[in-house]
């Protein structure tokens, strides 16, 4: 009798055992979500390849006119410098794109500990000689020469050098847009470092889909996935509200924010959290689930609003675009904000 | 029946009596709920991340490494603490002061959200790094547990007002030694307990949240901007190996002429008309001014510069609610003149000394603090700079000598110029020119800022041509500004070059013995 009791609680401890355990809590409408989220993750990932690949193919254009100069920038610059400013401005556009892709996903890849590396590669890690965080690859260039651990590709090595602000890798200083000055970022930069770093940016973008191709999501990805993309969202609004503001009297390389990025990405956090979260927030706390979700409706509701005006051809305000700007913002916020104490509640573990 | 029969004679029903009022009293007090604890204590803020480890004595330091703090260490309720348009309501003439200021727009301005961002992930802790500049920009965002990775604090017009009302008006202490955000705020205890009209109805409940006797004292001082307007880099925030001074307002006003003679930064920077204010000073006369504005005239004239147009919106990260952008803007204007006179009060320029040998010319010109209670120029100087040009012009008006020439088209000043400046170095002594502040191991001195009262005698040798004739002419310029262009280009990724503001200018002819 006493056996059986115990093997009775033994066996319901098991269960609760598995019960607390997020990833296998999920019910068939959670995993059809966490599948949602997987999906939407590697979509991104595919955008970020397609977008690396247009970026290798600009820096190829580049490095091509510099070789059929024998590495002369200066001979190439006064032969062919009308292609040589439009391909630069070309490249600098892409790599915005790009690395806003990258954004989108960084937070899931940086969270999962198969894809970890990844980030430290692409955006984040620090060259060999830092103690932490390095990124542990090497860069390998077309004339065969390795650069040993050289840090993160985005921000360490191709955004200094595509803007001139690294002083190594300028080769020749060039009047970009031909006003008749050269001023700040008007410079040629290292071919065979771009083409090397470009290759590396394509090469490694593939391998993180592969590793994110044999990925799990678990219920701590899925609120992982909402409360760190969702933001971006944000962030891709702000970046409207700015270009609104901008006019042509400074030169400004801000990323095109088009609204219809962000009518994409939000979709996507609404599909995550509608299908894999909603189902055990609502369980627990069915009107902070309900706040939520009116929370992505509106904020949805906000940016297609105001995707439709622009393109209808209104033209806002500043006032206008800092107020649409502000209201996105805050409603991203907020939504942050409440899934992250629905994740507390439900004990999820945030990554990343 | 004597008095000890009466009290025997009446024992039970006093006992009764009293017994019945306890447990009155005590359904009472259950019956009327208590006023809630004030504050959300560290682990009622889910996700909130804590990577500096404890103080000394093993407490967690939820604000670190900004010293600022609240009363009791708790954090403070979002939907509790009042936005400054709320304070509008009834103070309609301090918002209006304050609503354009930048101590509005501290925690909002994109000069300052972008450049936090080029430093958050430089030492490796991420956003919460940040604490160290949200404190002074942005208190009730870090004393709210907003600057975090994960946020799961609401927003709240009251954490998005950078130095709000609140901010100043619920301090309690001050630190202006160790600077840093060294102020305790009681943002999680100053709470009304009415609100709305009722606020008329009782005035000292207001006076007991916001305006305790202590906290009008303690914001009168210097020492209370000095809490934030002391900025100095160590290992908390930076690669520096040993406190290095990046701001030191404070520490250049005390002792000063002013300290001497009791005039605070208030003074100044509140007077209504701070130009006007500070030729007083000049003049000998010590007076306090007749009221103090919120307006902060300080010395920032770029985000008041609505020739920019609406590239103003966008340095500025746009507008804050509670009034018109109209209304705004023309508030902007009137701030940004008062701005320009106020820089322009405080400097002077004197050509002491002229001579000639060996055919060259040597001009000794004295650049003179004649107004301002602290250096000149003061603040964060590895940004805000000050430098002087100087041109030679012979008798056909030839530019002989120029030094300090500034490219219009780049923003940059000519190599050689004499700059009032601090570099920032990185860990192998590389300059640093875009405020990358958590990346700064030393900082050096182009040219030490001039004391108040104080001067500083720039000499030149200046070659004369053979074939050249006198009289020369001299023109001297004393410039200031408030960004390097590297700081708008890598940073905001602008290419805008910072119109630089004259302070002071002399000119004056010169025979060639």
């Amino acid at each position: 009798m006493l056996h059986h009791h115990a093997r009775t609680l033994l066996a319901t401890a098991i269960a609760a055992g598995l019960f607390a355990s997020p990833a296998l809590a999920a019910t068939d409408g959670e995993q059809q979500g966490l599948e949602e989220v997987k999906q939407f993750t590697l979509t991104h990932n595919a955008r970020l390849i397609d977008q690396a690949t247009e970026l290798l193919d600009a820096v190829e254009t580049y490095a091509n006119v510099i070789a059929e100069h024998d590495g002369d920038y200066a001979a190439a610059w006064e032969a062919e410098g009308d292609t040589l400013a439009a391909t630069i401005h070309e490249i600098r556009q892409v790599w915005l794109a790009t690395s806003n892709e990258y954004e989108t996903i960084e937070g899931i890849v940086a969270g999962i500990p198969e894809t970890a590396k990844y980030d430290l590669i692409l955006d984040a890690g620090n060259p060999g000689s830092a103690t932490e965080d390095v990124a542990e690859y090497d860069l390998t260039l077309p004339d065969g020469s390795v650069l040993e651990r050289p840090g993160n590709l985005f921000h360490g090595i191709t955004e200094p050098m595509f803007w001139g602000a690294e002083p190594e890798h300028v080769m020749l200083d060039a009047d970009l847009d031909g006003n008749g000055t050269i001023t700040r970022g008007e410079v040629l930069f290292d071919a065979n470092l771009a083409l090397g770093a470009a290759q590396a940016i394509d090469h490694w973008s593939r391998e993180l889909e592969k590793d994110m191709s044999a990925w799990a999501p678990n219920r701590d990805d899925a609120f992982t996935a909402v409360v760190t993309m969702t933001p971006t969202v944000g962030d891709y609004f702000g970046e409207w509200k700015e270009s609104q503001f901008i006019n042509g009297e400074i030169g400004a390389f801000v990323a095109r924010s088009r609204l219809v990025d962000v009518q994409g990405i939000m979709g996507g956090c609404r599909k995550m959290y509608f299908e894999a979260i909603s189902p055990v927030v609502a369980q627990g706390d069915a009107a902070l689930d309900t706040s939520i979700r009116n929370g992505f409706e509106d904020l949805l509701g906000l940016v297609e609003e105001t995707y439709q005006r622009e393109q209808a051809g209104e033209r806002f305000t500043a006032e206008e675009a800092d107020a649409l700007g502000n209201d996105a913002q805050d409603i991203a916020d907020r939504i942050v904000a409440m899934v992250l104490q629905a994740a507390a509640k439900n004990d999820v573990t945030i990554r990343g | 029946m004597p008095l000890k029969s009466q009290l025997r004679y009446h024992a039970r029903p006093i006992a009764l009596g009293l017994v019945l009022a306890a447990v009155v009293i005590a359904g009472l007090s259950l019956a009327i709920p208590s006023p809630p604890e004030p504050g959300v204590a560290l682990d009622e803020v889910p996700y909130y991340q804590l990577p500096f480890g404890p103080d000394e004595a093993g407490d967690p330091r939820p604000f670190w490494p900004s010293r600022m703090q609240t009363a009791s260490g708790q954090f403070a309720n979002p939907a509790t603490i009042p936005s400054s348009a709320e304070c509008a309501t009834c103070h309609q003439r301090e918002f209006e002061e304050w609503l354009p200021s930048l101590h509005a727009y501290a925690g909002l301005d994109n000069v300052y959200e972008k450049t936090v961002e080029a430093n958050e992930d430089l030492l490796g802790h991420g956003v919460e790094q940040a604490r160290f500049c949200e404190g002074c920009h942005s208190p009730a965002e870090l004393l709210t547990g907003r600057t975090n990775r994960f946020t799961s604090v609401m927003p709240s017009d009251a954490a998005a007002e950078g130095v709000s009302c609140i901010a100043c008006h619920t301090a309690v202490h001050a630190d202006p030694e160790q600077g840093n955000g060294a102020l305790t705020l009681t943002l999680e205890t100053s709470l009304d307990q009415l609100s709305g009209p009722l606020l008329v109805a009782a005035p000292r409940d207001h006076a007991r949240a916001f305006g305790a006797e202590r906290t009008n004292e303690l914001i009168k001082t210097s020492g209370f901007c000095g809490g934030c307007h002391t900025e100095i880099l160590d290992a908390s925030m930076s690669k520096s190996t040993e406190p290095h001074y990046a701001q030191a307002t404070y520490q250049e006003w005390q002792g000063s002429w002013y300290e001497e003679n009791d005039i605070t930064c208030q003074d100044c920077h509140m007077a209504p008309d701070p130009a006007g204010y500070v030729q007083r000073l000049r003049d000998g006369h010590v007076a306090k001014p007749e009221r103090y504005t919120h307006r902060f005239i300080g010395a920032n004239y770029l985000l008041f510069d609505t020739s920019l147009g609406s590239n103003l919106a966008f340095l500025r990260g746009g507008f804050l609610p509670g009034m018109s952008q109209e209304r705004q803007l023309e508030l902007i204007e009137q701030q940004g003149e008062a701005t320009r006179a106020l820089l322009r009060a405080a400097a002077g320029l004197e050509l002491r000394d002229t001579r000639t040998s060996d055919g060259t010319l040597h001009v000794d010109i004295a650049v003179q603090n004649l107004g301002a209670g602290h250096n000149l120029p003061t603040g964060v100087l590895d940004q805000k700079h000050m430098w002087l040009e100087v041109r030679l012009r012979d008798a056909e008006g030839r530019v002989v000598f120029h030094s300090g020439a500034y490219d219009a088209d780049t923003g940059e000043v000519a190599e050689g110029a004499v700059r009032w400046m601090e570099i920032f170095r990185d860990s192998e002594g590389k300059p640093i020119r875009d405020h990358l502040t958590f990346q700064t191991a030393a900082i050096d001195w182009e040219r030490k800022t001039i004391p108040p009262k104080g001067e500083d005698v720039v000499g030149y040798d200046i070659p004369l041509p053979e074939a050249g004739t006198g009289p020369y002419a001299i023109e001297a310029r004393l410039w200031y500004t408030v960004a390097l262009p590297e700081l708008l280009f890598n940073n905001l990724r602008v290419e805008m070059p910072v119109p630089p503001l004259e302070l002071a200018e002399l000119s004056a002819e010169i025979s060639r013995p």
